[in-house]
């Protein structure tokens, strides 16, 4: 492990170096974006939604059945999550996979489902609606990217609690980072 | 990776194929379509990075389905069977195609539980530096 790169034990690169992490913290960012603008159309702050080629395929999406099935709507849910993989993505340095594996098997964790629900909603819009939602396929390609650049990260975080477990140090002391197990595992 | 983007250009053009072929009345093959299209371009997308490139092979019971659907289903429309079996064939056999792998991973996905695997071998002859910060 050279001091500058904080590559892990049998890898090529640091997953947690910022020309890994950025990428992935701007796209969410991004679908943040897009997912606050479609949230506020549907708690009616703004009347009209943006759709350049499915007609009245976003305004049906999006006040659809599906769309309200939860108390709040699904757009804002969506923000919610964008929000949260962004700032997962950005807390902690570039040896973060060893000194806090909690952020990076969380950030692993919320890109994952975010992307499942995504893709799950793509296939509910034709098949339930007969519509599509431009904006909303968009968000939905942004969070199927972000899955395979976070992934990396994470097995670097498993990888290291497998080696604190071999050598029997507190595997919960080790993925909170506590300062007292630093450096006995590397 | 060049055959992960053609798949996922296939589970795309399989959302759009019942609009731009001319069959999107008939319920049962838009549906099947607008199902596997969007799963497929998403395993495939995810398998365009070298560490999650193992989810490609995800898609081969679903490109295998495509070959089976028309029979399954009854398609009654030529048109939607030449393509799904035709989407279905090159989807299956582009799933098997696992490309470059330039970086290492310590061992990869299987060594979360395997024991002696890479990284903890590469672990045990590093020198304990830079371990404080």
């Amino acid at each position: 492990m050279s001091k500058e790169d904080a590559i892990p034990p049998g890898w090529s690169y640091n997953p947690a170096s910022w020309q890994q992490r950025l990428p992935i913290v701007i796209a969410a960012l991004v679908g943040f974006a897009i997912a606050t603008y479609l949230g506020l159309f549907q708690l009616k702050v703004i009347d009209t939604v943006w759709e350049p080629f499915f007609g009245n395929g976003s305004r049906k999406i999006l006040t659809s059945k599906t769309s309200q099935i939860l108390p709040v709507p699904d757009a804002v849910l969506g923000a919610i999550g964008y929000l949260v993989d962004a700032l997962a993505g950005v807390i902690g340095g570039i040896r973060r996979w060893r000194t806090m594996p909690w952020i990076v098997i969380a950030f692993g964790l919320a890109v994952g489902p975010l992307g499942f629900v995504s893709v799950l909603l793509v296939v509910l819009q034709p098949v339930m609606y007969d519509a599509w939602c431009t904006l909303c396929l968009s968000t939905a390609l942004i969070s199927v990217v972000m899955i395979g650049p976070a992934m990396d990260e994470m097995l670097a975080s498993l990888q290291y609690m497998k080696r604190v477990k071999d050598a029997r140090v507190s595997m919960w002391k080790a993925f909170w980072g506590y300062k007292e197990v630093q450096g006995k595992v590397i | 990776m060049w055959a992960q983007v053609i798949n996922a250009i296939l589970g795309i053009w399989l959302m759009a194929s019942a609009a731009i072929l001319g069959y999107s009345n008939i319920k049962i093959i838009t549906d099947n379509e607008h199902i596997a299209g969007p799963v497929i371009a998403s395993f495939a997308i995810i398998s365009w990075w070298e560490a999650t490139r193992v989810v490609r092979l995800y898609n081969v019971p679903l490109g295998l389905w495509l070959l089976l659907a028309p029979w399954v289903l009854g398609y009654d429309n030529t048109t939607a069977t030449v393509n799904s079996m035709l989407v279905g064939a090159l989807v299956t056999g582009l799933s098997f195609v696992k490309g470059k792998v330039e970086e290492t991973y310590g061992g990869g996905w299987s060594a979360i539980w395997k024991s002696d695997s890479m990284h903890a071998r590469e672990a045990k002859r590093q020198p304990r530096v830079d371990l404080d910060k």
